[in-house]
């Protein structure tokens, strides 16, 4: 099945979402969709699934045009969306989510469940998804989970399918398998809508790419004839720099020293194993590892989020194994949580109030019992302004900002302040190149400035980019140290003691 | 367009309140209880509407929700569109002492509360419900098959607890004048303490102490709050009356509640409608004078009611025993828990 | 040279920044346009409901009449008004101010009734002591048992996570029976009396009566004045102050206020007091300025009107009164319905609950007025 869209325009407001896009999608091909956040992806593939109707322009399916009213039209029509968040029943099985609102039914309404088991398999079967029909979701691993939100487009007999941002939940492991189910579909004919802002994702499995910046096509071709350079190119509008410009390290006096910390889960299982590590000013340590191995808790502990049961903790030569989170912060620990949205920021307040979100009582902003708004918002400006924050005012609620900007908001609060310390978690994960880059660039100021830098990244490129030393945390203990000066470590030794390789070699 | 439809509303409303202020009108403000209480604001109203029938006065109430509405719901009847205020119930006693302090010019008359010393433009309506109960107590206790008789009461306050006393009085004097071992749950007239569901108006509470009572081996109770029995009474009606009896208190309950008339053995009556029809009467007369009023058995203002559907399981000899002590009550030879 | 452009350049950013976004015309809808159409609404289906019930045109006009006068039409209609508001005012504010810190207390029903008998215990325990201090000192006294009285969930729910919700549920049970039995001891009930009533507060311990010299039946009395320094004084702490910040933070985004280092049980148990001091507040008004004594049930549910109101008012100060006000009004103005048209009170009562679910919903109202609102445009960023 063949679909074109044609001089589409949204518009909401005064904001052009999308301007005059014109795309072609063709069975048995991947589309690879390029652009920043906010650039108009999301927008256009929510029209095309019926969410939004556009504005001006059509939509063609097999040459004819097409109308729809809303999300079930899209589906009817065979156009299927995989969305980033899942929509999954946690307590439910793969098959039940599946025929979730197509429930295949016997008499008198009760439900089919034997047969939905059947037709699950098959599809199964046929596209080589090896998804176990009746484990219940929350049992699942992501990767798997987002093979299920695929089988349930499958179910629906979509002939295209979009994916928005597939692989931002992926490890690179399970990145590897994705594609191969994608090409397997491709090659059943399915039209295949890959929306992605990683570039070397897009090149490896797109046979089409087109770039979209600012709701407008920027730029169109075929992987062959394309690079990561020429793409961010096209997506930002500038010329990137890929590699973090950076000095070597100039390690100083150690500004956190842990020693032996375990930290317990409700059961008494070590969620920490004997963590000791040390962070010297002016030098960026990058804690490599697969998701949930250990890397959030060793945060916590830091922060002083979560009690350690033993252990000890010193920063810049004081023992803060007990200290509050408020008073490691006040003796200059900065922290950029894991989850910017849960942890980071208040998305209903403004932006002035998010940026005094853990200082708002020190004496700079405070008279008395009463904070002074009129320097919290003078410095709110100030961190925008040095931050590149782009919003129209620092009176609007934080969560109208973009995720970048969001995130860079996050940033300015911590690094604006007199720090030693930087504890960076995941600080770039889902922005855009524009925005990671300039994140990056600040974390080395940091560095330069003589801070400590504590990076926890998946992103093993950003780990390889930034850090001066690399720890690998497996199982809840740092099980390899790797010398990054100038870039010096092993890729591929790092990637084994992450997989646990490093373990079975001791053992 | 609105306009027009004010305006024209509220020459309604002007002619309305032009022709109800050339009549006598009564008006009465009920307790929180309300005006479908089953109780004494249902039977202080009926005096009114008693009224309002014989006499062609004009009659209204006002509802009051909570406490603090007493004193807001007597200001708003001020200003001379009622000739009579009559309010009702014990808790209503500071607030109408208040208003009539204040408008001295204004004929108050309060139900259930005696002014101590009197105040010239209130009349005080009181009854000397022991006495009725009295008979109700020596009914109960002659027609008990446990030997067990309950009551339980709203609040803790006087025109609540006489009907206690004298229920209780009342089947002592059956004990002692046959010999028997009739026992009351749920009230000591010596230390004035007992059974008390603590407001006016909840039926589960009603439903929950009678079954208490019953549980206890109890036949018949006398629940004495209100429409609270109501809730007993529909507790009685799933027992079967073999099991339970009630006896109704203030109006003759196979009236007020006639869904369930067949589980009254009696009803022991507080004729507010009466004492609030005698005081319209007086202020229409210009007889209206500020003091007392107290209903007794010799005058009409409290009595037994009619036993309807246990007229015949009533035994001839225990009715006239009962006509022989109302005599004895009347004409002085019998004294209450003397 | 360089550097001095760039100087002008940042300045010019951060004057940007800094300029006040405008009063859009969607607060303006949600902040004025739905709750005057939820109130329209409400009455037409009110009307609707009197019509089903038997009353007939003419009185349902005539009612509606008798509502606009009873509570905004004559002096006495405003003084009446205010007067029942006061209390809601007070009790409401420390309801909106536990929603902005995350905490749905219910409890404000026994923090109210506590903290108005303690008012009255203090007061006439004191004859002695002059006004304005006896006053003072028992408005004072209620504020503070209203406090203690709350801060038994804060600190239940700080220690143990135990849910406010469940444990002021049951402090208002406990409430009701404690006040009874207070009202029974020797010390504290009327001479005289076997029915639980407290003795009366003495003059010197009274909010004094605003109007009276110029007709002794307005009640309105000086907790008028209460209730206004309360909304400044809440507005201030939760908007102005550091541990306002703190409190609306943590009702927010919980997880982000303890990133940033905010202790989650001070929170919670400074933001339950504060809302325990206002419902003792409110008690205290209701005994000092109206009452005169405490009974069992001088809350007259109070304390969960004031839940309502909250959440009408949005939880912000000047909302509350608004909310406050309104809700005087109709009970000011169902009174006068009851005398003027002889419509049942339980009709305010109906159509109290449908302005509140007008208003908790908008998008009805949005729905069923379209013309009143500007037009919608679906989605959000692109």
């Amino acid at each position: 099945m063949d679909v074109e869209l044609r001089g589409i325009t949204k518009r909401f407001g005064a904001v052009v979402a999308n301007d005059n896009v014109n795309m072609v999608i063709r069975g048995g091909e991947v589309l690879g969709l390029l652009g920043e956040n906010g650039a108009g992806k999301s927008t256009m593939m929510n029209i095309l699934s019926g969410l939004y109707s556009p504005d001006e322009g059509e939509i063609l399916i097999d040459g004819k045009p097409v109308s729809f009213d809303g999300p079930g039209d899209g589906i009817a029509a065979g156009i299927g969306m995989v969305h980033q968040h899942f929509m999954l029943v946690p307590v439910f099985t793969v098959a039940e989510n599946v025929v979730l609102g197509v429930e295949p039914t016997k008499r008198l309404g009760y439900l089919d469940l034997k047969k939905a088991r059947a037709q699950v398999d098959e599809i199964n079967k046929k596209y080589g998804l090896h998804v176990p029909a009746d484990a219940l979701i929350e049992d699942l691993p992501v990767g798997i989970q987002q093979r299920v939100e695929i089988l349930k487009v499958l179910f629906r007999e979509a002939d295209v399918l979009i994916l928005d941002e597939p692989t931002a939940v992926l490890t690179p492991q399970e990145v590897e398998d994705f594609f191969s189910i994608v090409r397997s579909l491709k090659e059943a004919g399915k039209a295949i809508v890959f929306i992605t802002h990683k570039l070397h994702e897009i090149l490896a499995i797109s046979d089409r790419i087109n770039v979209l910046r600012q709701g407008r096509i920027t730029g169109e071709g075929v992987p062959e004839s394309l690079d990561e350079a020429k793409l961010a190119e096209m997506m930002v509008g500038r010329p990137v720099s890929f590699t973090v410009d950076k000095t070597e390290a100039n390690p100083g006096r150690a500004m956190l020293e842990m020693t032996d910390v375990i930290m317990l889960d409700d059961a008494d299982e070590r969620l920490l194993d004997k963590v000791s590590l040390t962070v010297h000013s002016g030098e960026v340590v990058g804690v490599a590892g697969v998701q949930g191995n250990g890397q959030t808790e060793l945060v916590e502990a830091i922060t002083g989020l979560e009690r350690v049961a033993s252990g000890k903790i010193i920063f810049d030569g004081e023992d803060i194994t007990h200290a509050s989170v408020r008073e490691r912060h006040s003796r200059g620990m900065a922290h950029i949580p894991e989850d910017r949205h849960r942890d980071g920021m208040i998305s209903t307040f403004t932006i002035a109030e998010n940026m005094v979100l853990n200082s708002y009582y020190e004496p700079a902003f405070a008279r008395g019992m009463a904070i002074d708004w009129a320097s919290v918002q003078k410095t709110a400006a100030k961190y925008c302004v040095d931050f590149d924050v782009r919003t129209p005012s620092v009176f609007l609620p934080a969560g109208n900002l973009s995720g970048g900007n969001q995130q860079k908001m996050v940033v300015a609060r911590e690094l604006e302040r007199q720090t030693k310390l930087v504890i960076a978690s995941q600080p770039t994960r889902g922005l855009d190149v524009g925005s990671i880059e300039y994140i990056h660039a600040r974390l080395i100021e940091a560095r330069d400035e003589g801070d400590g830098v504590l990076i926890v990244s998946s992103e093993l490129d950003e780990i390889m980019g930034l850090a001066d030393r690399i720890l690998v945390m497996f199982d809840g203990r740092i099980v390899a140290e790797f010398d990054n000066t100038g870039g010096k470590a092993d890729r591929n030794a790092v990637g084994l003691a992450m997989a646990g390789a490093h373990e079975g070699a001791a053992a | 367009m609105t306009f027009l439809t004010k305006t024209g509303l509220a020459a309604v409303l002007v002619a309305g309140s032009v022709t109800a202020a050339s009549a006598f009108t009564a008006c009465q403000v009920t307790d929180t209880g309300g005006i479908d209480d089953a109780g004494f604001n249902q039977t202080a109203w009926k005096g009114v509407q008693d009224s309002m029938a014989e006499y062609g006065i004009e009659g209204r109430f006002l509802e009051s929700q909570a406490e603090a509405d007493y004193e807001a719901n007597l200001n708003s009847l001020l200003g001379g569109a009622c000739d009579v205020i009559i309010t009702v119930g014990f808790l209503m006693g500071d607030a109408t002492a208040t208003s009539a302090a204040a408008n001295p010019d204004q004929k108050y008359s309060i139900v259930d509360y005696a002014y101590d010393p009197t105040i010239p433009n209130v009349v005080g309506q009181v009854y000397a419900t022991d006495q009725a109960a009295f008979l109700a107590g020596y009914l109960a206790a002659g027609m008990t098959e446990t030997g067990v008789l309950g009551t339980f009461g709203g609040i803790n306050i006087p025109p609540v607890t006489v009907f206690m006393d004298g229920f209780v009085h009342g089947a002592n004097h059956y004990n002692s004048v046959h010999g028997t071992d009739v026992t009351v749950l749920g009230w000591n007239p010596e230390s004035q303490e007992g059974l008390f569901t603590g407001n006016f108006d909840s039926l589960d509470d009603g439903r929950a102490f009678a079954q208490n009572l019953y549980d206890e081996g109890a036949d018949i109770i006398m629940p004495v709050a209100g429409p609270v029995g109501l809730g007993s009474a529909s507790l009685a009606n799933e027992l079967g009356t073999d099991e339970l009896k009630i006896i109704g208190v203030d109006a003759d309950q196979t009236q007020t509640d006639p869904d369930r008339a067949h589980v009254y053995l009696t009803s022991v009556l507080k004729r507010m409608d009466a004492t609030v029809q005698a005081v319209i009467k007086a202020a229409m007369d210009d007889t209206f004078e500020g003091g007392l009023i107290v209903g007794t058995l010799e005058n009409g203002g409290v009595g037994l009611a009619p036993f309807h559907s246990f007229e015949d399981a009533v035994p001839a000899e225990l009715k006239a025993e009962i006509e022989e002590i109302k005599a004895a009550i009347i004409d002085g030879s019998l004294t209450i828990g003397g | 040279m360089m550097d001095g452009k760039d100087l002008k350049h940042v300045n010019e950013d951060m004057r940007k920044l800094l300029a006040r976004a405008a009063f859009g015309r969607g607060d303006f809808e949600d902040l004025f346009v739905v709750p005057v159409f939820a109130v329209v609404a409400a009455l037409v289906l009110g009307a609707v409901i009197m019509l089903a019930t038997g009353v007939d045109l003419p009185t349902i006009g005539q009612s509606f009449v008798a509502l606009a006068v009873g509570s905004f039409g004559s002096l006495n209609a405003v003084s009446e008004t205010l007067t029942a508001a006061i209390p809601l005012v007070l009790a409401g504010l420390g309801l909106g101010l536990g929603f902005r810190a995350g905490l749905f207390n219910i409890g404000a029903e026994g923090q109210l009734l506590l903290g108005g008998t303690a008012a009255v215990i203090f007061t006439f325990s004191f004859p002695s002591l002059p006004f304005p201090v006896l006053m003072i000192f028992g408005l004072l006294a209620g504020a503070l048992v209203g406090a203690a009285y709350a801060s038994i969930a804060g600190i239940l729910k700080a220690t143990t996570g135990a849910h406010e919700v469940i444990s002021t549920i049951m402090l208002n049970l406990i409430s009701f029976r404690l006040l009874e039995y207070i009202l029974r001891q020797p010390y504290i009930q009327r001479e005289g009396r076997s029915d639980p009533i407290s003795k009366s507060v003495p003059e010197a311990g009274q909010l004094p009566r605003l109007l009276d010299w110029f007709d002794p039946n307005l009640r309105l009395h000086a907790g008028v004045f209460v209730m206004l320094l309360a909304v400044v004084f809440v507005w201030w702490l939760l908007f102005r102050s550091k541990i306002g910040f703190a409190f609306r933070a943590s009702g927010a985004n919980p997880d982000a206020a303890r990133y940033a280092g905010m202790r989650s049980g001070l929170v919670i148990v400074a933001a339950m007091a504060t809302a325990g001091a206002l419902a003792g507040l409110a008690g205290a008004s209701q005994v000092q300025g109206v009452l005169g004594r405490a009974s069992p049930g001088f809350s007259a549910q109070m304390g969960f009107d004031a839940i309502a109101l909250a959440l009408l008012g949005r939880s912000h100060p000047v909302g509350i009164l608004f909310a406050g006000i309104l809700f005087g009004g109709l009970e000011a103005g169902g009174r006068q319905m009851q005398v003027d048209a002889g419509v049942s009170i339980d009709l305010i009562g109906i159509i109290q609950a449908l302005i509140i679910v007008f208003i908790a919903a908008p998008l009805l109202v949005r729905a069923i007025f379209p013309w009143g609102f500007r037009k919608e445009t679906k989605g959000g960023k692109a």
